[in-house]
This record gives structure tokens, sequence and C-alpha cells, in this order.
């Protein structure tokens, strides 16, 4: 079925128009429904809502800039993404309402993060320290650096 | 390549629930980034290798299973992957080092270094959110020892993108819906679904388009919530949307009986001796049979045998499925060769 107001795009939205004091069947399609103000503006999607949002830039943005990976506000709002753990802190109170605006909330209240022993990072780092030591043939070194990677649990060393 | 979609074909949901051919499948994903290392944007060769590594040892440590680096990996094995909805296509456009670990089981993968540095994924087939959230969390819970997520007091999990901020998670269920797309109500139920807080997408998510009357919903937002509330939210959800659909499904055949076991019989038919079919075409005669079985008007195949078909004939799939590399037509022909041999075997009635 056609819409009834221009006639090209099938109908999705089906009422009846009790205005004339008669009731009257209606069929439009979406667009029409929308510029007739029958169906309310076309939700957007969250990473729709933060494109949009992120459009609102100052000049002062470019001198807010994370200490560690150096993203400043301006590239974080055309880019729409972080550059590192630390750009969050430094930006939120730039971007608190934009989240809460794209996420329709601004608090976190489900799992924390544990702390944990970061066992990983620490055998890649000693693992490095070994290749090195190998290198420089200080094997008493490299011997030492075995052991601490063996009390860590690993085994392929 | 069976490796890859045994997830979808385990024989541990049952089979003769009508609830399990209206949900396909369910999905979790988890996005975490580590302390330390830069994000995505951020980040350098170095980094990325770093990570890869980094992430390696910390699941060789803990888990069983294959950890793979996707540099060296042929483009059509990542297909595969992908078309068995292992990774996704982002992690495949990647130059830097990237990596995804595969559980024994084969329904629990962690890509490393996509958007985010990890995203740990969960899937099965029918609905089943709670067991394969407990899984991915499971996983999520013994990584963050190892590794140490970057997270803040106030938005949680920190993620590349702050649509993902708080808890990184993405349910999404796939469902079939053949009931509400004949009766024509699926635009209003998709619709409602957007009000709810939900997206509705493809058969492959973001970006694709809508085939075989399947259609995968997942939460829009990750800030705000308990993950627990979320996965009740989504099953209540879930639980309604199977029942509209059964509902549509009984006034279809109240006044379209025959038309519609004429469209199985059909399709069932077209399945066992067609010399050529597309991709999309599978789609939509897998679709009438699987409505079929769940109507209870075909009997004597599972529902197993048709999620099988649907990701084994996928592009890349069947030219893996035939070890070799297939022009279109080709695979149009290899394709309708590997279901009419896999239904040969297999008797069906109709009732």
């Amino acid at each position: 079925m056609l819409c009834d107001d221009c006639k090209k795009k099938p109908a999705s939205i089906f009422f009846k128009d009790v205005s004339g004091g008669q009731i009257k069947e209606v069929h439009l399609c979406e667009d029409c429904a929308r510029k007739k103000g029958i169906l309310s503006e076309k939700k957007l999607s969250p990473l729709e809502v933060l494109q949009k949002l992120l459009k609102n830039t100052s000049y002062e943005d470019e001198r807010v800039i994370c200490p560690i990976c150096f993203l400043n506000l301006a590239e974080f709002k055309k880019l729409g993404r972080f550059g590192c753990a630390n750009c969050l802190n430094v930006f939120e109170p730039y971007i608190k309402s934009m989240i809460k605006e794209v996420q329709n909330s601004e608090r976190h209240i489900g799992k924390r993060a544990k702390p944990g022993g970061r066992r990983a990072i620490e055998v890649f780092r000693l693992r490095e320290e070994l290749r090195r030591a190998l290198e420089k043939e200080a094997y008493e070194d490299a011997a030492q650096i075995r052991d601490k990677l063996k009390t860590l649990g690993v085994e392929n060393v | 390549m069976f490796d890859n979609i045994k997830w979808l074909i385990s024989p541990d949901l049952n089979q003769e629930s009508e609830e399990n051919e209206i949900v396909v499948s369910t999905r979790i994903r988890v996005a975490r980034n580590i302390e330390g290392i830069p994000f995505e944007i951020k980040m350098k060769n170095q980094d990325a290798e770093k990570l890869v590594q980094v992430v390696k040892s910390a699941i060789e440590m803990n888990f069983k299973g294959k950890y793979l680096d996707l540099q060296k990996m042929k483009p059509l094995e990542k297909e595969s992957l992908f078309e068995s909805h292992l990774i996704s296509p982002a992690i495949i456009k990647k130059e830097q080092p990237t990596a995804v670990f595969i559980n024994e089981k084969g329904n629990i993968t962690i890509m490393v270094n996509e958007e985010d540095h990890l995203r740990i994924q969960g899937l099965s087939c029918g609905l089943n959110l709670t067991n394969i959230a407990s899984a991915v969390y499971e996983f999520e819970e013994i990584l963050g020892q190892e590794l140490g997520y970057a997270y803040n007091e106030n938005y949680g999990f920190i993620t590349s993108c702050p649509t993902n901020l708080g808890t990184g998670l993405r349910a999404s269920v796939l469902f079939h819906l053949p009931g509400l797309v004949y009766t024509n109500e699926i635009d209003k139920i998709l619709k409602s679904t957007l009000n709810l807080g939900m997206t509705v997408r493809g058969l492959y998510g973001e970006g694709t388009e809508i085939k075989g009357n399947l259609f995968q919903i997942s939460n829009q937002h990750t800030l705000g919530f308990k993950e627990d509330e979320l996965i009740e939210k989504i099953n209540k959800f879930a639980r309604m949307l199977i029942d509209l659909e059964k509902k549509a499904r009984d006034a279809i055949i109240e006044r379209a009986r025959y038309e519609l076991e004429d469209k199985i019989y059909r399709s069932i038919a077209i399945l066992r001796s067609a010399r050529l079919i597309n991709s999309d075409e599978v789609l939509n005669l897998l679709s009438a049979v699987r409505l079929g079985i769940g109507l209870g008007i075909i009997k004597g195949i599972e529902v197993n045998i048709l999620n099988e078909i649907m990701l084994i004939t996928r592009p890349g799939n069947i030219q893996l499925y035939y070890g070799e590399i297939l022009e279109e037509q080709e695979r149009d022909l290899k394709r309708a060769e590997y279901i009419r041999n896999r239904l040969a075997k297999i008797e069906t009635t109709t009732v």
C-alpha cells in the first residue's frame, strides 16, 4: 500500500483520523509521517549521537592535551576515540555531558576491576631483560632472571 | 574449518524446543584494554607486538586452545573465521600485529588488538545468555589478574570508544522471525526494540543487511547498569519476542496454511535438487525449512543440520571445504552440490 501523501513510498504508519468529524483511515510512509509531526525524530544510535555531539568544537580544544599519549581534545573530537587510559581523566570535565547523552547514564555500577598481580606484564618485561642479558653474554644475570621467571610460574622460559 | 563452526552445531541444547528454532544463536562480548599500553589510535607496531606477546603469555599460562597470529594467516582462513562469527571484519583489516585465541571447545574467542586491546567473546546456539556470560567472565576475570585492565572509578572499564565505556558488554541474540515478517508486524516490533534501548542488525552485525528473516538484536548502551541486569532484561525481551513470533505463525497457519506449506515444501525440494545456489538464496531457502521444522510440518531433520549448511555454504567456508579457490559460479555450483549431498542421506517426512 502506498503513502496517501507522497504516493511514492510504501506506507508503514496506519492510524484513524477523527479530526474531520468522520473516521478516516490514514496510511503514511515514515518520512511523510515525520514531516507531519506524527512520528518523533528518528532515534539515533549511540555512535550517531556521539558523532553529532563531537562536532561542537572550540579553539581551546587543541590546548587540552593528555600528558601520556599527547592526544589533544580537538583530535579526540575528530576521531571519537581515546588514545590511552589516561585521556579519560584529562578530558572528563569537557566530555562529561557528552558521555551522559551517548550512554543515557553517567555512572558505572557494574563489575569492578580487581587488583591483580599483573603477572603477564612482568613476565614480558623479564623475558626482554633475559634476551638483552643473553645478547650481552651476561650469563649470571640471565640465570637470575630465569629464576625470577620460574618463581612467577613460567615453565617455558 | 569444521572447528570454526562447531559452536553452532553442538547438540548441547534441546533440539526439539521451538524456542531454539526461533533463536538461532547467542553472543556475548566484553571489551577490555590493558593499563600502560596505548589504545588503537596511538598504537605503534612495537606496542602491538608487545600487546600480542603479553596477552599470549597470559593466556597460555591459564587456558588451553589455539593462539593464532592473524598476520601469518591466509586470507581464506581469516574469511572463514569471520563467516563462522569468530572474528570481526575490523581485525582482518588491520596491518599491525593482531591475534585471536580460540578455546578447545571453539565457543570462546579473544581478539587481540582490534578496536580495543581485548575483545572476549562467547557464542552458543539457541538462547543461552546466562551460561555464555559466565564462561566469558571466567576468562575476563583470570586475564584481568594477569594483565591489569584500564579502569575508571566513575566510568568503569575504559574502552577506545565512549560508546563501550562502563561494562564494555554487548549481548546479542540472533532471531529467526519469518512469522512477524509475513504478517507485516516486523517494522512495529523493530521500532519498539529501539525504544527499549536495543539495536537490530543483520546476520553479521553492524552494517549488514537483513536476510533470511534473521535479525540480530543487541543492547545499545554499556554504561549505567549491572551486567546480570542486562542479561535478565534481554532474556525477558527474547521470551516476549518468541511469544509474538509464535502468535504470528499461528495467525498465518489460520489464514494461509496451504500457501505456507507449499512454500516450505518447495524450498526443501529446491535444496535437494538445485544445481546452482547463491549465498543469499541459501538463507531464504533455509528460512522456509527452518520454519517448517518449527511448525512441525517437516520432520526427520534437525535444526543443527540447517545451521551447519548455513555456515559451510558461506563463500569462504565452501572454498575451504572443497580445498580450492573458486570463482563465483563455481561456488554456486559447489554450494548446491554440498547441500544435495548433505540432504541426500536425510529422509524428511512432510505432514
